[in-house]
């Protein structure tokens, strides 16, 4: 009973605990993501500089009061004050500094263009290290999508020749039905020839019988009187023929 | 906040990825518009605890760094720029001594 209260109360709490957590994370996430104020940052070009290392904006400053030579007769003018007053002292660091700007400005316009061709050739090279992965990626996955397309090509393909061979089957069928109707009617047309071949025969051999019966009861019934009669006659009719002759 | 911690008024779900040159609180007038008689309100307006002098520093070094290091071909200039400051800044924490190598007495 007890072990069961302890149980509800921390369950109790870790709820309470649980909702606290999500409304804070919630009020953290919360708002819509200002593109217009706040756009993505976007690696840019450097800035422009003139002598070296002054900006570019410094320039521009002097150039709507003071012209295009404004900046440097400000810059000359200066180090002539500072130099006249010895506010700028020459002791002996600046001798050494003198020189090595001389070496620095040598090493810099003789070695320089050279150095930056193959420090820019190494950007490229680190740059296109990094993207190939992606690249050769997309490449892969356009390759996939025209594969893809082919096969559907194909499949609509297939389905043209299936058409074909359906429209096929119905045609042997077709031609089935016909030779099949075909075959019917010659075996009627024989067995109606047949029948009229023999109805034809049945005929034919009734008739003859018929004929040999009446000829042979004829000649049953030609008695020998009557035989002779009729030779006597012949010969009269024969006599009254060549009489007449 | 502490040590490496956000600003406060940065928040992710509006502002997107951090970008350490920029000040995400409410904007005030620039400084280079500022009228002179409008100067000091302008100052009572900042606000002048350390930390927010390290964060103004901070932008500064990263606005620096986007403009003229991190360019994908930048030339000299960054370098040349660090070499003038520094000397600058050494010629000034040593002017006391080298006030005494001046070569004339009267100017």
């Amino acid at each position: 009973m007890l072990s069961r209260i302890a149980l509800r109360s921390v369950a109790g709490r870790q709820s309470a605990t649980t909702a606290l957590v999500a409304r804070g994370s919630a009020t953290d996430a919360v708002g819509e993501r200002d593109e217009k104020n706040f756009p993505r940052p976007v690696r840019g070009e450097p800035g422009k500089v003139r002598l070296g290392f002054v900006p570019e904006e410094w320039f521009q400053f002097f150039h709507s009061k003071t012209g295009v030579t404004g900046p440097y007769t400000f810059g000359v003018g200066l180090a002539t004050y500072l130099c006249s007053k010895e506010i700028y002292v020459m002791e002996h660091e600046y001798y050494t500094g003198l020189s090595i700007f001389v070496m620095v400005y040598y090493a810099t316009t003789r070695f320089g263009p050279k150095i930056a061709q193959w420090l820019d050739k190494e950007v490229d090279a680190v740059e296109n290290n990094w993207n190939e992965g992606r690249v050769e990626n997309v490449k892969f996955l356009e390759q996939s999508i025209e594969e893809e397309k082919a096969a559907q090509w194909r499949a609509q393909g297939q389905e043209l020749l299936i058409e074909a061979k359906k429209e096929n089957v119905l045609l042997q069928l077709e031609a089935a039905y016909r030779e099949r109707l075909m075959s019917a009617y010659t075996e009627v047309k024989r067995r109606l020839d047949y029948q009229l071949e023999k109805s034809n025969m049945e005929r034919r051999i009734a008739q003859k019988h018929m004929v040999e019966w009446i000829v042979a009861n004829v000649m049953k019934a030609i008695t020998p009187d009557q035989e002779k009669q009729t030779l006597d006659r012949c010969i009269a009719d024969l006599s009254a023929l060549a009489a007449k002759k | 906040m502490g040590f490496g911690d956000y600003p406060k008024e940065y928040n992710p779900a509006v502002h997107g990825p951090y970008d350490p040159a920029r000040y995400y609180g409410k904007p005030d007038t620039p400084f280079g518009q500022v009228k002179l008689n409008e100067l000091g309100s302008w100052f009572g307006r900042r606000n002048k605890t350390p930390s927010a002098f390290m964060g103004a520093c901070s932008r500064a070094w990263w606005r620096w760094q986007h403009k003229y290091v991190q360019p994908k071909r930048v030339g000299m200039a960054p370098f040349f720029q660090l070499l003038v400051g520094s000397m600058a800044f050494f010629y000034v924490i040593n002017y006391g001594k080298i006030k005494h190598h001046r070569n004339y007495k009267y100017h």
